[in-house]
C-alpha cells in the first residue's frame, strides 16, 4: 500500500525547481509535494509552524532538501531533523549540485539517508528523482524511528555521468 | 738593539726575572722608604758611599731627613700628600750627614727646579758610574720617585755640573722639532726626524726609529747615525729579540737606559721587601738592573750604551726609538725625558694619521658596501646578489677571488681555490676558526692543504653568515713573493762562544740575510677585517629579512588556497547548476515539442552535447584542484584489482570492439587507493579512446619492481602521438587531436600526471604516429617501516 505522506522538496532555484518537479511528475505519484523555498519554510513544515501553522498533522515520506539555501542551508535544516529525537526517522534525501567531498561528509555525519549529487545529465537526474520518489513514496513502509536492516537506501552517494 | 733577547728559547727568556733583579745599575742609587712613616724599607748597596745611607738605620733619622736637604723633604712630603704616582726633584746631598746625624742647619740651595721636567743635559755627558763623593762634599741628584705596593721607591742620579748648561736650549729646540712636523708629513719623515732630535738631544752614534708587526716582527722605519755603528735602516729583526714579557715591561715603562752594558749589578738590601717578602717589583725603576741576556746582546751587536724610548699608540705597543752608543754613555733624566716627549709626539702623529688613514678606508668600504647590499636587496638570493655584483664583492677587500660556500654548493668568483678545496677550507675553518671572522696572509702556515693553492689563495678573509650550516663568504688574496732582509738569520741559534748553555745566549750575528718570503699574501688591513664584520651583519640581516618575506609570503599563500579553495567550492555548486538547466530544458523541449524536424533535432541535441561537455569540464576541472588539496591516505594497494575494475568501468566504451588486454604481474604498489584508482583508469581509458578503429585494438599493462620504485607501464597500438609535442600532453586543456575526433576534456592526462607527482613519483609518455603510445609511471616505495 502506497504511502500518501507528502513529498517535501526544500529548493531556492526556480529552476531546478521546476525541473526536479517535472522529473517527479513523469512518476505520477499520488503523493502530494510540499515545496518549501528556503531552509526556514523547509522546518515551518517539519514543525508545522507559520505559514504551515495549520496543516494535516503527520511527517512527511521524504524530504528532498538541497544544500545550498537561502537563510537556513540544507546541513543546517538536516542537523534540526536528525537531532530532534521525534523527527529523526524523517528520511531525508540531500540533494545538491556540489561535488564537495567536505559536504558528503558532513551530510553523513549528521545522519543524512542518502545523498544524490544532481547530474548534469538531465537523463541521468530524471532517473534519480524518479528512483528517489517511487522508493520513498512507494516503495517504502513507514517505518518511524529507524531504517530497516535491508534497507537499500543506506547511505550511498549517488553520482551521475 | 737596545733589548734583551735570545733566539735560542723564548719560554727560558720568559721566566727570566726581568722585573725582578734584585739589583740595579750602579750609575744611581736606589732607596725604598715606607708611605706612611717614610722610615727606610730597602737600599741599594751604593747607597751608603752616594748618600751616607745604609740600613740598619739604628737611630738614624728618616733617610729623607737624614739626606740634608729640607727643601727636597718637603718636595717629597709635598707629593706623598697628593696621588701622583710619580714623582721627580733635585736634592743637594751632604754626604757623611746622615751618618753623623746632623741635621742640616745651612739648608743647601737647590739650584734645580724640583718637579720640573726638563733639565738640560748636554750630549757628551761622562761615562756612568760616579765614584763615591768626599765624604762632606755636597752633591746635587736627579729624583726620580714612584710609589709601588712594597713602598716609595726613590731613585738618585748624580748630577753633571753640565747638565745645567744647555737648560735653557732644550725647550726651543723641541719646538722646532714640532714645527718641522706637520699633520700631513708622511711616517717616513715623521720618524726619520724624530731620529734626528733624539740623536741631536742625546748624542747618541746611532738612533733607531724601530716599527713592530703584527707577529712582533721588527722592522728598522727610519735611522740618523754619525756612522760610528753600521746601519741598520730597513732591516727586520725577529720577535724573539725582543720577548713578549720585555714587551709588555716597555709599554708600561716607557724609558729605558742602560749607560753602559759592562756594569757591575749593585745589590739591593734587603733582597726581599719586608712588606711582602717577595723580591723588588723595579718594573717603574729607570736603574732597574737589566738581564745579563741583553748585555751580552749589546756587547754581539758592538754597542755599549742604549736607551729605548717606547711608542705606545691607543695602549698598544706600537715601536721603539731604540739608541745606541759604541761606548759608554749617560743621559741625564731631563734629556731622557725630553726624548720621551718626542716619543709620544711621534705616537700621537702616527696614531692620529693611522686613524684618519682608516677613517678614510672605513668610508671607502662602507661606500662599497652599501652599494653593494643596495644590489643584494634585489637579488633573489645575497649568494646570487654577490655573484651578480662580483666586482664590488671583490673589491670590497681589494681581493682577487670570492667564494660564496653555502649547503647548496660553492660560488665562486675571479681567482679561487677550485670548488673541493674550499669545501676541505671551509670544513678546516668550522673546526679551527673561533670567531665570526677569520682572516690570514698566510693560509698555508695554519692549513698545510692550502701550499697547493697559495698562488691564488694565500691571503683568506672569511665571514661565517649562518649560525645553522656552514655558510661562509670568503675573499682571497694571491700569495705575493717579498724578500726580506733581516738583521742575522732569524732561524739560526748561535751558542755563546763564551758560555755555552749555561744560560740563555743571545745571537752573535746582526749581518744582512736576505730571505724570501713564500705564500704570503698582503696582510688584511683592521678596516677590511671590521667591515667584513659589519658586511656580515647585514649579510645575516638581509637572510633573516628574506626569511620574514618568505614566511609572509607562505601565509598569503595559504590566504589565497582559502580563497581559491572557496571558489572553487562555489564554482561547484553555482557553475553546473547553468548547464544542467539547459540540459534540462533542452530535453523538456524535445519531449513537449513533439513533432521536431530533423533539423531542430540536431540543434536541440547540439545544445544538450555542448552543455553536458561544459559540465563535465567543471567537474574535471574540480577534481584536478581538489586532488591538491585533500590529502594522501596512503596504504599498499593491488594494482591487479585496481586494473581489473579500470578495465569493468571501461566496458561501455569498448562495447562493439575487440580489444586485446595483456595485463602482465603487477606488482602492489604503496600509494592512495581512490587516487590511484583515478590515474590508472584515466591511462587505461586514453588507452582505449585512442585504439578506437584499430582491429584488434591491443592494450598492455605491465609493472616491475625496481630499486626504490613501483613502475608500470601502459602500452598500446592506437594513433600514438608525435614526440614533438610530448612536452604538452600533460598540460592542462592541452590536447594533440581534434575534439570531433576524440572526445575528452584535455584534463585526464594532467590529472594523473598530477597525482603521480603528489606521490613522488614521475610519469612520461613515449608515442609515434599511428604507432601507439606507452606511458610509464613509477611511485616510490614506502621507508622501510620498522
Amino acid at each position: 500500500m502506497p504511502d500518501l505522506r507528502p513529498l517535501l522538496l526544500v529548493e531556492d532555484n526556480p529552476k531546478d525547481l521546476e525541473l526536479t518537479l517535472a522529473a517527479l511528475a513523469k512518476c505520477q505519484l499520488a503523493n502530494e509535494i510540499v515545496v518549501a523555498r528556503d531552509g526556514v519554510e523547509a522546518l515551518d513544515y517539519v514543525y508545522s509552524r507559520g505559514q504551515f501553522g495549520n496543516r494535516d498533522p503527520g511527517d512527511p515520506a521524504v524530504v528532498l532538501l538541497d544544500l545550498k539555501l537561502p537563510k537556513v542551508d540544507g546541513l543546517e535544516v538536516l542537523a534540526a531533523i536528525k537531532g530532534d529525537a521525534a523527527r529523526r526517522h524523517i528520511p531525508v534525501v540531500m540533494l545538491t549540485s556540489s561535488r564537495e567531498e567536505r559536504d558528503l561528509v558532513r551530510s553523513y555525519d549528521l545522519g543524512v539517508n542518502a545523498f544524490v549529487v544532481k547530474p548534469v545529465d538531465f537523463g541521468a537526474f530524471f532517473e534519480a528523482i524518479q528512483d528517489l520518489g517511487m522508493f520513498w513514496a512507494v516503495l517504502n513502509e513507514p517505518a518511524p524511528g529507524r531504517v530497516q536492516a535491508n534497507d537499500p537506501w543506506r547511505p550511498r552517494r549517488w553520482q551521475g555521468d | 738593539m737596545t733589548v734583551p733577547g735570545p733566539d735560542t728559547d723564548l719560554e727560558a727568556c720568559a721566566r727570566e726575572p726581568i722585573r725582578i733583579p734584585g739589583a740595579i745599575q750602579p750609575h744611581g742609587a736606589l732607596l725604598v722608604i715606607a708611605e706612611t712613616d717614610r722610615r727606610l724599607l730597602q737600599c741599594s748597596d751604593n747607597a751608603a758611599d752616594l748618600l751616607g745611607i745604609s740600613l740598619p738605620q739604628g737611630d738614624a733619622p728618616p733617610p729623607v731627613e737624614a739626606l740634608g736637604d729640607p727643601r727636597f723633604a718637603a718636595d717629597v712630603d709635598t707629593w706623598l700628600a697628593g696621588s701622583d704616582p710619580f714623582f721627580r726633584a733635585s736634592a743637594q746631598v751632604t754626604a757623611g750627614h746622615a751618618r753623623a746625624g746632623v741635621l742640616p742647619a745651612d739648608g743647601a740651595p737647590s739650584g734645580g727646579s724640583p718637579g720640573g721636567s726638563l733639565g738640560a743635559a748636554p750630549p757628551n755627558a761622562g761615562p756612568a758610574g760616579s765614584a763615591a763623593p768626599d765624604a762632606g762634599a755636597s752633591r746635587r741628584y736627579q729624583v726620580l720617585g714612584h710609589r709601588t705596593r712594597q713602598g716609595v721607591i726613590l731613585e738618585f742620579e748624580p748630577e753633571d755640573p753640565r747638565d745645567r748648561e744647555t737648560l735653557d736650549s732644550l725647550y726651543p729646540r723641541l719646538q722646532r722639532f714640532l714645527q718641522t712636523i706637520d699633520s700631513t708629513s708622511d711616517l717616513r719623515v715623521v720618524s726619520h726626524a724624530a731620529a734626528v732630535e733624539v740623536r741631536r738631544l742625546t748624542g747618541f752614534n746611532r738612533v733607531l726609529i724601530y716599527r713592530f708587526d703584527e707577529t712582533w716582527n721588527g722592522t728598522v722605519i727610519a735611522e740618523d747615525g754619525d756612522g760610528v755603528l753600521p746601519s741598520y735602516l730597513d732591516l727586520r729583526f725577529p720577535a724573539s729579540d725582543i720577548p713578549a714579557q720585555a714587551r709588555e715591561l716597555y709599554r708600561l715603562n716607557r724609558l729605558r737606559l742602560i749607560p753602559d752594558a759592562d756594569y757591575r749589578p749593585v745589590a739591593i738590601r734587603p733582597s726581599t721587601s719586608p712588606v711582602d717578602g717577595t723580591a723588588l717589583d723595579l718594573s717603574f725603576a729607570t736603574l732597574r738592573s737589566v738581564s745579563p741576556v741583553h748585555l751580552e746582546y749589546m756587547r754581539n751587536m758592538e754597542t755599549a750604551a742604549s736607551m729605548s724610548v717606547s711608542i705606545v699608540i691607543d695602549g698598544q705597543l706600537w715601536g721603539l726609538i731604540s739608541c745606541h752608543h759604541r761606548t759608554p754613555r749617560r743621559v741625564s733624566p731631563p734629556v731622557r725625558s725630553a726624548c720621551d716627549f718626542v716619543g709620544q709626539f711621534l705616537a700621537q702623529h702616527i696614531g692620529a694619521r693611522q686613524r684618519m688613514e682608516e677613517a678614510a678606508q672605513r668610508i671607502a668600504l662602507k661606500r662599497i658596501e652599501t652599494g653593494l647590499l643596495a644590489r643584494l636587496a634585489r637579488a633573489d638570493s645575497f649568494q646570487q646578489g654577490l655573484l651578480d655584483n662580483a666586482e664590488a664583492w671583490l673589491s670590497f677587500a681589494e681581493a682577487q677571488g670570492a667564494a660564496v660556500v653555502t649547503p647548496d654548493g660553492v660560488m665562486a668568483a675571479g681567482r679561487t681555490p677550485d670548488g673541493e678545496q674550499i669545501r676541505q677550507l671551509v670544513e678546516w675553518l668550522q673546526a679551527h676558526s673561533g670567531g665570526p671572522v677569520f682572516a690570514t696572509d698566510s693560509l698555508a702556515a695554519q692549513f698545510p692543504p692550502a701550499a697547493a693553492y697559495a698562488d691564488v689563495a694565500s691571503g683568506v678573509l672569511a665571514i661565517s653568515v649562518s649560525r645553522l650550516h656552514a655558510s661562509y663568504v670568503m675573499w682571497f688574496r694571491p700569495e705575493l713573493v717579498r724578500t726580506v732582509t733581516w738583521g742575522g738569520d732569524p732561524r739560526k741559534p748561535e751558542p755563546s762562544a763564551a758560555d755555552p748553555g749555561a744560560r740563555l745566549s743571545p745571537r752573535t750575528s746582526f749581518a744582512r740575510w736576505r730571505q724570501l718570503v713564500k705564500q704570503r699574501a698582503i696582510p688584511w688591513r683592521r678596516a677590511e677585517i671590521d667591515g667584513a664584520a659589519d658586511f656580515r651583519n647585514a649579510i645575516l640581516e638581509f637572510v633573516l629579512r628574506r626569511a620574514e618575506e618568505r614566511a609572509e609570503l607562505t601565509d598569503e599563500l595559504q590566504r589565497s588556497n582559502k580563497e581559491l579553495e572557496s571558489f572553487s567550492y562555489s564554482v561547484s555548486h553555482d557553475l553546473r547548476a547553468p548547464f544542467r538547466h539547459i540540459v534540462g530544458y533542452a530535453e523538456l523541449l524535445g519531449e513537449y515539442a513533439g513533432s521536431l524536424d530533423d533539423r531542430a533535432r540536431h540543434y536541440l541535441g547540439s545544445i544538450v552535447e555542448a552543455a553536458l561537455a561544459a559540465g563535465r569540464l567543471v567537474d574535471d576541472l574540480l577534481n584536478f584542484s581538489q586532488l591538491n588539496r585533500t590529502a594522501l591516505a596512503l596504504s599498499q594497494v593491488d594494482m591487479r584489482k585496481l586494473v581489473a575494475e579500470a578495465r569493468r568501468s571501461l566496458a561501455a566504451d569498448m562495447e562493439g570492439r575487440t580489444v586485446e588486454w595483456q595485463v602482465g604481474a603487477l606488482p602492489p604498489a604503496w600509494g592512495d587507493p581512490a587516487l590511484l584508482r583515478q590515474a590508472v583508469l584515466n591511462l587505461l581509458q586514453n588507452a582505449v579512446k585512442y585504439t578506437r578503429g584499430r582491429e584488434p585494438a591491443v592494450i598492455s599493462v605491465s609493472g616491475e619492481e625496481r630499486d626504490g620504485e613501483t613502475v608500470f607501464a601502459v602500452r598500446d597500438n592506437g594513433i600514438g602521438f608525435d614526440m614533438t609535442y610530448v612536452g604538452k600532453l600533460f598540460g592542462v586543456f592541452q590536447r594533440l587531436h581534434r575534439a570531433e575526433d576524440f572526445e575528452g576534456t584535455g584534463i585526464g592526462l594532467a590529472l594523473t600526471k598530477r597525482v603521480i607527482e603528489r606521490h613522488g613519483g614521475w610519469i612520461r609518455a613515449e608515442g609515434e604516429v599511428d604507432r601507439g603510445a606507452t606511458f610509464t609511471f613509477a611511485l616510490p616505495k614506502p621507508e622501510r617501516e620498522t
